[in-house]
């Protein structure tokens, strides 16, 4: 009854209404102005776009040389019995692009090596691609493009229950994560005027017992902690014992009644459970502070990008204005209180935050005037959009593929000690960097003909010594995994390349849209145990 | 571990068992605890309940009449509703009974913080009465839903006792009319 | 029932052939890989997915090219336009018609040979003998309501013969989550391991605002829709009288909207808009389809894994999230000595044929193990809940009373008939099957 009902336009925000309630109609509008590209349409490659397609990626399109298979059309929804022999490709973005047409499909019906040998160039359009079924040979020369030119490169696989995921990209930067846990911007350790003002206006001691009631928590923290400092020579409580002691003094302040017994006063109690995190000293935290040391963000260039010019102004704040803090965030929690000082509490809060990033603004100006660009070449929403999110911001730096299998670049050391630990997912990398070597000089995968699975069992465990010892360790994995890698046969289950579809779509949305932190760098799970692991490699 | 697949295979010699196990499903975990409730009720003297069907424990009435206070001698009713979701849900009570009260507007909503946001699934039918109870012998005027009520209590609390005299004898309180609810 | 060759091609179940043809080290120690598993997975194994929503539609088209055939869904639901950015198996033209016969069609018609049976209907309208048909019971639902149902359900149907479960009554029940970038998914073998009420307190609370900050002191805009829905709604009755709130009807939110917005100018709150509104009245929990995507996948992983016995099963428990980086946890959530749903082994209580209610009470009292005071019993006669004794509330207790005298089986009570007896001396109530002596 309500298809008809709005301009399609109304009918777009109703139809994403449950994701745009996680990324906005920014991170929307990022996410339909893409393209992506992805390698290859076997059941993991389909089910990764079919993840992009719903929420409304703007485009993709599909590289893929092959011509559908019984086999493919056995695991994979989007090919059909009517599909063999069709271009694989071909047969999927139709029925990708079945599912919502709000997104453009594309196909190319050539391998990933012919266009990396005939037109590279194809590959730079893309604001990601995804690489899946690639052979390693292949995949070093996609990375090694890629990298030169800074584009986003996602590397997935699935094999039998187990299942691989590696983030390629030069420099991520975020704005807004989202953090889960957010703790509170409060500032009660380094009041600022606005609040002290605020505080000083209220009177415990000369208020209604309603009044009293409804004082926000936060004022009576700051007006206890006020008490304290006095008898304390101007320190806030720092240890267990300080706090509990503090908590004793917040408790005394509570109303009694005519006999003595103290009221039940909810805000009381409020002040009391938030003392710990309270008493919190305000700082910097260490993810940011590295983001200000960073050499990109003390050495600003006019190839600089919003990103590291917004991290300098901040910085700046911070070295000045801001006495050692960030912007203020400007929100408090909601507490006990009558609407009206609420408000007014929370309004304290936003006219300081206001004034910090008034400061932040005036140094982003010079900063873009200094780099030879407009002043308003950023626009304010960011800058304070950046404010708000002073101490989320993130930055992840993966390294190339290149890097990774080069031997003296490879992370040896902490390979050697993830495998000292016998259950360590680690393992499972290592069988697959084997498995790569096993198929470049067999030209097949362990475990694909049932007669020669028990061969296959001692040439991986060659395979498996010979990787390791490039890398000048001595460790060992377990004999199971290599027996179960040859089960599998490079067996690629639905279920399990469909839970790495939804991993890794949701990888390319936070590339994409610059919200929520990507993996760093590699991601591995085990669809037998439940288990996971990432890995810096 | 179990073995899903040999057991299958078993199972399927004897087509599904129908075994023994009735046909009837168990009563749900909701209708367990409220009969563990109900049977353990233990009221204060000042509460009664009413149970319109006594097959149906999920629905029904409870009638609080104080015998020291402001409400002295008055009657007042409240319904309850206990969802499916019990206890992990608080039951739905609403008053029924008009009452000039801080904390119960003319509406029947009534504020009382286990009711909602201080619910909790260890909590019984009989927290609540009690709870209920407690509201009349203590009407809170800090946190108020009748708000009119709330500052005469707080002002001039003779006044505050008239007018709830005044409430439950029947007839006007400001321009509100209420219904007489004195005990007969 | 189809046979498995008729609708296959060459190669079409080569990946999953080689799981289940050969054995391994992470597998059930009485596996033995063979070709027999999958004919049984295709032809007669039964699957019942609960949901045909976010999670539904998902696990629907995995079992489907997992190897499962015969599969049932029920799902009360119709499609709506905001289901279509994760619920992957409806379209636009789909909009109002019923969610499991739509995805029965779509899977039944891109995967040859499956046979998806859709019910368009509540869980609640069938009965054991409907849910004892499967092998494995998938949730993808989005209540907990409905989770403890199907739990009491699944627990209801387990046989004990002497106090000792009869493994063929365990119906494993697979049962996935999402919220957001968040999720989990779990196994549930009925009896055995922890199941939904053990874990009652992993379910995050509803978020219930104290009810005179709504009326009197807002802070916030959510403060302010609530207002709204509980105190201006039932007052104005802006379309009429008993008009209930439709948080589909565009009208009623905004309507909701405006009023709520007038509320915060009032108090000088910022914030309120028709998102939120609509978020607020309808509850809208946020949902993407790749968390869905990867909490089914998981479902399917586990159903396939139990059907099989190829690989052990989760034990027990997976939370996931991706918000920073990927992130997932696995526990084993332990099974709780005193749970009023699974912890229940029926006692076994014989009576003769012609036993009266009293006799019953009496042996509740004077068995040397019960030893109980004022046992109060009800029970479930005819799907409908009936108190036969219960002294605790005066007019129960005047009614019920002339139950004492009667017949157990002119009570309505047959053999195997379960009894709830609640008691002072035990934490919960307990439950006893009623046996008449021959």
């Amino acid at each position: 009854m309500s298809t008809q009902r709005g301009s399609p336009v109304v009918d777009k925000e109703k139809k994403y209404d449950r994701q745009l309630r996680l990324w906005g109609d920014h991170g929307q509008a990022a996410l339909e102005g893409s393209a992506v590209c992805l390698i290859n349409a076997g059941a993991l490659g389909t089910e990764i776009l079919k993840n992009l397609c719903l929420p409304g990626v703007g485009a993709f399109t599909i590289v893929d040389g092959k011509k559908v298979t019984g086999e493919d059309v056995g695991n994979n929804f989007f090919l059909e019995k009517s599909s063999l022999g069709m271009s694989r490709g071909q047969a999927a973005m139709e029925l990708l692009t079945e599912m919502n047409s709000d997104v453009k499909g594309d196909f190319i019906e050539e391998s990933a090596d012919q266009i990396l040998e005939t037109n590279p160039q194809f590959f730079k359009t893309f604001s990601i691609v995804i690489a899946t079924e690639l052979q390693e040979r292949t995949l070093l020369d996609l990375d090694k493009l890629l990298w030169e030119n800074n584009i986003p490169l996602l590397v997935c696989r699935s094999y039998g229950m187990l299942v691989y995921m590696r983030l390629v990209i030069q420099e991520h930067t975020v704005i807004e994560s989202h953090p889960d846990n957010a703790f509170e911007d409060l500032r009660l350790d380094r009041p600022f005027p606005g609040l002290i003002k605020f505080a000083n206006s209220l009177d415990l001691d000369h208020m209604s017992k309603q009044e009293h009631m409804h004082t926000p928590y936060l004022i009576l923290l700051y007006k206890f902690l006020e008490k304290w400092k006095s008898e304390h020579q101007s320190q806030i409580p720092k240890n267990y014992k300080e706090k509990t002691a503090f908590k004793n003094l917040l408790r005394s302040g509570v109303l009694k009644n005519e006999e003595g017994v103290p009221l039940l006063e909810e805000n009381f109690d409020e002040a009391v459970a938030a003392t710990n995190s309270a008493l919190v000293p305000t700082s910097i935290p260490s993810s940011v502070q590295e983001i200000f040391n960073d050499s990109c963000c003390t050495n600003l260039t006019s190839q600089s990008s919003n990103f590291w010019i917004l991290a300098h102004a901040v910085k700046q704040f911070t070295e000045n204005e801001g006495a050692g803090a960030l912007p203020l965030r400007g929100s408090i929690p909601d507490m006990t209180a009558d609407s009206e000082r609420y408000i007014r509490l929370q309004n304290v809060y936003l006219d300081q935050a206001q004034q910090d990033y008034a400061s932040v603004l005036g140094y982003v100006q010079q900063t873009l005037t200094s780099l030879g660009k407009p002043s308003d070449s950023i626009p304010e929403q960011d800058v304070k959009m950046f404010c708000r999110n002073a101490s989320f911001l993130k930055l992840v730096r993966c390294r190339s593929l290149s890097d990774e299998y080069c031997s003296d670049k490879a992370k040896v050391s902490d390979i050697g000690m993830h495998l000292e630990n016998p259950d360590s997912e680690m393992a499972v990398y290592v069988l697959l960097r084997a498995i790569d070597r096993f198929h470049s000089q067999y030209n097949r995968f362990p475990g694909d003909y049932d007669n020669e699975r028990e061969a296959d069992v001692h040439k991986l465990t060659s395979c498996v010594s010979n990787v390791i010892h490039e890398w000048g360790l001595h460790s060992t994995v377990k004999e199971e995994l290599v027996q179960e890698m040859c089960r599998y046969g490079a067996a690629e289950l639905h279920s399990v390349a469909a839970f790495l579809g939804g991993c890794a779509a949701q990888e390319v949305i936070k590339v994409i849209t610059k919200q929520f932190v990507p993996v760093n760098n590699t991601f591995i799970y085990n669809a037998v145990t439940g288990a996971s692991a990432t890995f810096q490699l | 571990m179990l073995n899903l697949y040999q057991l299958r295979q078993q199972k399927k010699d004897g087509e599904s068992g129908g075994k023994s196990a009735g046909s009837q499903k168990r009563a749900s975990a909701a209708q367990l605890r409220i009969t563990k409730d109900i049977s353990e009720l233990n009221l204060p003297k000042t509460c009664k309940t009413e149970f319109p069907d006594e097959d149906d424990l999920l629905n029904f009435k409870l009638i609080i009449q104080p015998d020291e206070g402001y409400y002295k001698n008055g009657r007042f009713s409240f319904s309850f509703k206990v969802g499916p979701g019990y206890p992990h849900d608080a039951p739905k009570v609403k008053c029924e009974t008009q009452v000039y009260h801080p904390n119960i507007d003319l509406e029947g909503n009534v504020c009382l913080n286990i009711l909602r946001e201080d619910w909790k699934p260890v909590l019984t039918i009989n927290s609540i009465i009690y709870g209920l109870q407690f509201l009349f012998l203590e009407p809170n005027p800090e946190d108020p839903l009748n708000k009119e009520a709330a500052e005469v209590l707080q002002s001039n609390k003779r006044l505050f006792e008239q007018n709830v005299y005044k409430s439950m004898r029947g007839g006007y309180v400001g321009n509100t009319y209420f219904e007489r609810c004195l005990k007969a | 029932m189809e046979d498995s060759g008729s609708t296959d091609w060459p190669g079409r179940w080569k990946h999953i052939r080689r799981l289940l043809e050969r054995s391994g080290p992470f597998a059930h120690p009485d596996f033995e890989g063979s070709p027999e598993i999958l004919e049984f997975m295709l032809n007669n194994c039964k699957v019942l997915v609960i949901g045909a929503g976010g999670l539904g539609c998902e696990i629907l088209k995995g079992l489907a090219l997992s190897g499962f055939r015969n599969i049932d869904v029920i799902d009360m639901d119709t499609v709506d336009l905001s289901n279509l950015n994760r619920q992957f198996l409806f379209r636009m033209k789909d909009i109002s018609r019923d969610k499991a016969t739509v995805a029965a069609e779509f899977v039944n018609n891109r995967v040859p040979g499956c046979n998806v049976i859709p019910h368009f209907k509540k869980i609640q309208d069938y009965d054991p003998s409907f849910y004892r048909q499967f092998h494995i019971i998938i949730c993808g639902l989005d209540s907990v309501i409905a989770r403890r149902w199907m739990n009491g359900m699944v627990l209801s149907l387990l046989n004990y013969e002497d106090g000792v479960l009869d493994p063929s009554s365990i119906i494993p029940m697979i049962d996935g989550g999402t919220e957001g970038f968040k999720g989990n998914a779990r196994v549930i073998l009925p009896g055995m391991t922890a199941c939904i009420d053990c874990t009652l307190d992993l379910f995050p609370p509803q978020v219930n605002f104290p009810m005179c900050t709504i009326a009197h002191t807002p802070r916030l805009p959510e403060h302010c829709i609530e207002y709204v829905k509980v105190f201006l709604w039932p007052q104005e009755k802006p379309f009429g009288e008993n008009v209930g709130i439709d948080g589909d009807d565009p009208r009623h939110i905004q309507w909701i909207f405006e009023k709520a917005q007038d509320r915060a100018d009032q108090f000088n709150i910022k914030g309120v808009t028709y998102r939120l509104t609509q978020g607020v009245v309808k509850r809208i929990i946020p949902a993407v389809a790749s968390t869905n995507a990867v909490i089914s996948a998981q479902c399917v992983t586990e159903a396939f894994k139990l059907a099989s016995s190829c690989c052990n099963p989760l034990n027990n428990y997976m939370v996931f999230n991706d918000t920073d980086g990927l992130y997932t946890y696995t526990y084993e959530a332990e099974k709780k000595e005193d749970c009023p749903a699974c912890s229940q082994v029926p006692q076994a209580l014989s009576f003769k044929k012609d036993a009266v209610l009293q006799d019953l009470v009496d042996h509740l009292k004077n068995s040397a193990s019960l030893q109980m005071r004022e046992p109060g019993i009800t029970a479930t006669v005819n799907g409908k809940n009936k108190t036969l004794y219960m002294q605790s509330v005066e007019a129960i207790r005047k009614r019920t009373k002339e139950n004492l005298p009667k017949r157990l089986s002119e009570l309505g009570l047959t053999d195997g008939q379960e009894l709830v007896v609640a008691d002072v001396t035990t934490p919960n109530a307990v439950i006893f099957k009623l046996k008449y002596e021959v």
